[in-house]
């Protein structure tokens, strides 16, 4: 018997010549640095740069990869990582750490796994392939995307694993330093698409529309936290000829809902359709619930997705999370995204947060904050003060779902997750 | 702890009526029902009694009792930041 030896020459992914711009370099995904990697293993990137060459090296070697910066893994989490068998290393950290401690496992090859964002709780690990990180398939134009988030996320795979797999996909990846000034560093290198959360769009809008305008931008995807009417009329206000997408993914059910009419809430009909390989999607005692073919590891079949979903005329709105959107007043429900939505849709409104407040007599009330339109830098003069926007609410809210305290704020904040409320 | 003064808890609760429309009268024996000081208000001036102070009332502290008129909600809230 004779075995043919395949030749050791690792096969690049098909998009292994796509540009991209990292830490101030243009490089490709061929040029990044070459890793040794135990497996499986937990790697914990320091930079942008690392935590992309651990994804080309599993695109190349299937190493078995948990990916995160080493900024979301505490040392609870580390201890728990290596209980469950990984590794656990950082990359391109700027002293030398703790020496790796090898596997204490066996690798599956081809697994990768994600740590969900924890806004339930601890962070927990879904797992997952290349495969079916890889959502967008088929002939795309070609794009140069921005690359804003945390790495080892799932909206962080969702860009890397276009790049990856096909050519003529771009990244500009946006370092956390980075963050207030994207629009700039989009602007020199071309990016056309671009992917973030509502609140990462309210922030550059906020910051600086001028500076916003001048990307030139054909593709806008919003995702990862409840999309309201008022960001998609704005963004269409600059952008009038661009793509406006919304969609509706997490690490358990993948990209699941992809809305490009330009409205919040996604068409009623969609609901309870079954078609092979596109995800099912129900809302069930007012929680969306979905069957997803891209579902992590183990999450076949119907997933509550702890989302809040209510059916309004012919459109399904995604609010916010069961467990926080809820708010009792006096036994009355107030749902906190409702509320949001009314309070973003006054025009010198760019930002707001609702939430609960204990108060006596009614166990809680509503309050919330607010960002007023206008720079940062440049303050418009009409600010609207905290009667007038409980007067803009009074006139669209029933009496105990209007905010009676509201607090003004002048930066719209934000988490490594690219979310306000996690 | 700073506390608020019977005056100052007065002109809070004038604001949140001013805000819903309303008018606070000078007099601490109006009734709340004709002044259309209710549940809603009454909360929110706790929250405002807790925002000029930084400290937050213990509701559970102190028994029930009628709270009937713009007096009784002053000195309620006197003694609440006392508690």
């Amino acid at each position: 018997m004779s075995v043919e030896t395949a030749a050791q020459t690792p096969v690049h992914p098909a998009g292994a010549d796509n540009r991209i711009v990292v830490d101030g370099a243009t490089l490709t995904w061929r040029d990044l640095p070459e890793l040794t990697l135990p497996e499986p293993v937990a790697a914990l990137a320091h930079s942008a740069r690392y935590a992309l060459a651990a994804a080309r090296h599993h695109a190349v070697h299937g190493t078995e990869l948990l990916l995160s910066t080493a900024s979301r893994v505490d040392a609870a989490m580390r201890t728990e990582l290596r209980a469950a068998g990984f590794a656990v290393t950082e990359l391109g950290a700027p002293t030398a750490g703790d020496p790796t401690a090898p596997a204490a496992r066996a690798a599956e090859s081809g697994r990768l796994w994600l740590l969900t964002s924890g806004s339930t709780g601890r962070p927990k690990r879904v797992g997952h392939t290349l495969e079916s990180l890889t959502t967008v398939r088929g002939q795309q134009p070609a794009r140069t995307w921005l690359c804003p988030y945390a790495p080892g996320t799932y909206a962080w795979w969702q860009v890397v694993t276009l790049s990856l797999t096909q050519p003529g996909q771009h990244l500009v990846v946006v370092e956390p330093d980075q963050l207030d000034d994207w629009p700039a560093l989009a602007a020199e290198h071309g990016v056309d698409a671009a992917s973030g959360t509502p609140t990462f769009w309210r922030r550059a809008l906020h910051r600086d529309p001028a500076g916003l305008a001048r990307v030139p931008l054909r593709q806008l995807t919003l995702g990862g936290e409840p999309v309201d009417q008022t960001i998609l009329d704005r963004l269409r206000e600059v952008f009038p000829a661009a793509r406006i997408s919304w969609i509706y993914a997490s690490s358990e059910v993948g990209a699941a809902i992809v809305v490009h009419d330009g409205r919040a809430g996604f068409p009623v009909d969609w609901l309870d359709r079954a078609a092979p390989g596109r995800p099912t999607i129900g809302v069930r005692d007012g929680e969306l619930v979905i069957t997803s073919p891209y579902h992590g590891a183990g999450l076949d079949g119907p997933v509550r997705t702890g989302d809040r979903a209510q059916v309004s005329g012919d459109r399904v709105l995604i609010t916010g999370r069961l467990d926080a959107d809820e708010i009792n007043v006096g036994g009355s429900k107030v749902s906190a995204g409702v509320v949001r939505d009314v309070l973003t849709a006054h025009p010198r409104v760019a930002w707001a947060r609702v939430t609960g407040r204990r108060a006596p007599l009614l166990g809680h009330m509503v309050v919330a904050e607010v960002v007023p339109t206008g720079t940062a830098s440049s303050p418009d003069e009409a600010t609207p003060d905290e009667a007038t926007l409980v007067r803009w609410c009074a006139d669209q809210l029933p009496e105990y779902a209007v905010p009676r305290r509201i607090r003004v704020l002048t930066e719209i904040p934000v988490k490594e997750t690219l979310k306000s409320d996690v | 702890m700073k506390e608020l003064s019977r005056a100052q808890i007065r002109d809070l609760m004038g604001e949140v009526l001013k805000n819903q429309g309303k008018a606070l009268p000078a007099d601490d024996a109006a009734d709340l029902r004709e002044v259309g000081f209710r549940s809603l208000d009454f909360s929110e001036l706790a929250l405002r009694v807790e925002d000029a102070t930084g400290e937050e009332l213990n509701f559970d502290a102190p028994g029930l009792r009628r709270i009937a008129t713009v007096g009784d909600v002053l000195d309620f809230l006197v003694e609440l930041q006392r508690q």
